[in-house]
């Protein structure tokens, strides 16, 4: 996890564990994500000096964001390419939200991989992602943590709730899209 | 919760990422828009008479709208990505649309120069580009929700990709409505309408395309 390699060999070292979660490798998909999340802290630290507080949460939400859109990811594509696309984003989102115009001289596509920056040391978060869970409705909320937080595979999630497994997991889906919005609407 | 926690449990049970995520929600999207534009052009403005359908006429305009819809349909797929690959589709969009003017000014070209005028306003060229837009609305708001619920990270490129397509989709529902004739009407006020979709989107997309 403690990469401290040029961003060349932090994609080659990334894409063929992003290949394989996109194929449905849950270790694999694990060990990428952590790799993103510390060049995430490392980017947005650099970007968010004058708002140190927000960048925790800042590589949380894009983590998620990245999460709900993976079926978007294109394989021609370097994997830290869309990663920061997708980082920028929300860095704009933050900025529109904080009522400062977009720096427009920083165009949206404009990739340059060198700005992922390894960061491991994780920092304080201001909003807790446990706490807006409970703000879901119910069968979201229950359709998460019997998966999510307690562990349990989709069809023995379904066995204890009586909904089918397709429910289930259209309920942590949507549960996931909803803790996005809320995300972002406590921001505001 | 820790970053670290988060990442444990997005990857728990994730599974494989979706497949084909852009046209799940694009295509059910342009199927919705293209229903309601034919269904309003027929129950608003009425059908065509039955025995044009022999003539080329609304094949041409039903071609054209069409194949403007695919190819503004295959920019805003691309758009709904980050990093989006835009080169090749827009090269499609300006291609049919490029060829919808050649196919108009060859028309004009082959017609006595007394009745090109006449061809190229028709009877209801006043009207053409809002109808085609007003029976745009319904496709522009579907594919509007279809590309936000995407990751756009161009949301005024990727509004107007949507208007355009749209747009054809509109234009597809209209012309089983308009008897127009003339290439060259289809050519400039079919596209100005179409057109006038697109910017309709660009101008939402910001507003919008937000996620």
């Amino acid at each position: 996890m403690l990469d401290d390699a040029s961003p060349d060999d932090f994609e080659s070292g990334l894409k063929p564990l992003w290949l394989r979660a996109q194929s449905g490798d849950e270790a694999a998909y694990r060990e990428a994500l952590g790799r993103i999340a510390t060049r995430l802290r490392g980017y947005l630290r650099r970007r968010l000096q004058s708002l140190p507080d927000e960048v925790e949460d800042l590589v949380q939400e894009t983590l998620l964001a990245l999460h709900l859109q993976r079926g978007t990811y294109d394989p021609t594509v370097p994997v830290s390419a869309w990663v920061l696309a997708i980082a920028r984003h929300k860095l704009v989102d933050l900025w529109r939200r904080r009522g400062r115009r977009d720096d427009r001289h920083d165009a949206l596509d404009d990739v340059d991989e060198a700005l992922l920056v390894a960061a491991p040391e994780e920092g304080e978060t201001r909003r807790d992602l446990g706490r807006l869970l409970q703000q879901l409705p119910e069968a979201q909320r229950r359709a998460i943590l019997l998966t999510k937080v307690e562990g349990l595979s989709v069809e023995e999630a379904s066995q204890r709730t009586g909904a089918s497994a397709s429910a289930i997991k259209v309920q942590v889906h949507r549960g996931l899209k909803r803790l996005a919005q809320l995300v972002r609407m406590e921001r505001a | 919760m820790k970053t670290q926690a988060l990442v444990e449990w997005l990857s728990r049970g994730a599974g494989p990422a979706p497949r084909h995520a852009v046209a799940r929600r694009l295509l059910p999207a342009a199927g919705i828009g293209v229903l309601f534009s034919a269904v309003l052009a027929l129950t608003l403005i009425g059908p065509i008479p039955a025995s044009l359908y022999a003539t080329p006429v609304p094949w041409m305009k039903l071609g054209y709208a069409l194949a403007l819809a695919a190819a503004a349909g295959w920019l805003t797929a691309a758009l709904s990505r980050p990093v989006a690959r835009v080169v090749r589709p827009r090269r499609a969009v300006l291609a049919v649309v490029s060829a919808m003017a050649l196919l108009g000014v060859a028309g004009l070209l082959a017609m006595p120069a007394g009745d090109r005028l006449a061809a190229l306003l028709g009877h209801s060229w006043l009207a053409c580009p809002w109808n085609v837009l007003a029976l745009s609305l319904p496709a522009l708001g579907a594919a509007l929700w279809a590309v936000r619920g995407l990751a756009p990270t161009r949301p005024r490129a990727a509004g107007f990709a949507t208007g355009l397509l749209a747009g054809a989709l509109g234009a597809a529902g209209y012309s089983l409505s308009c008897t127009e004739a003339s290439a060259a009407f289809v050519a400039i006020w079919y596209s100005l309408g179409i057109g006038l979709t697109g910017a309709l989107g660009a101008v939402w997309g910001p507003r919008v395309l937000r996620w």
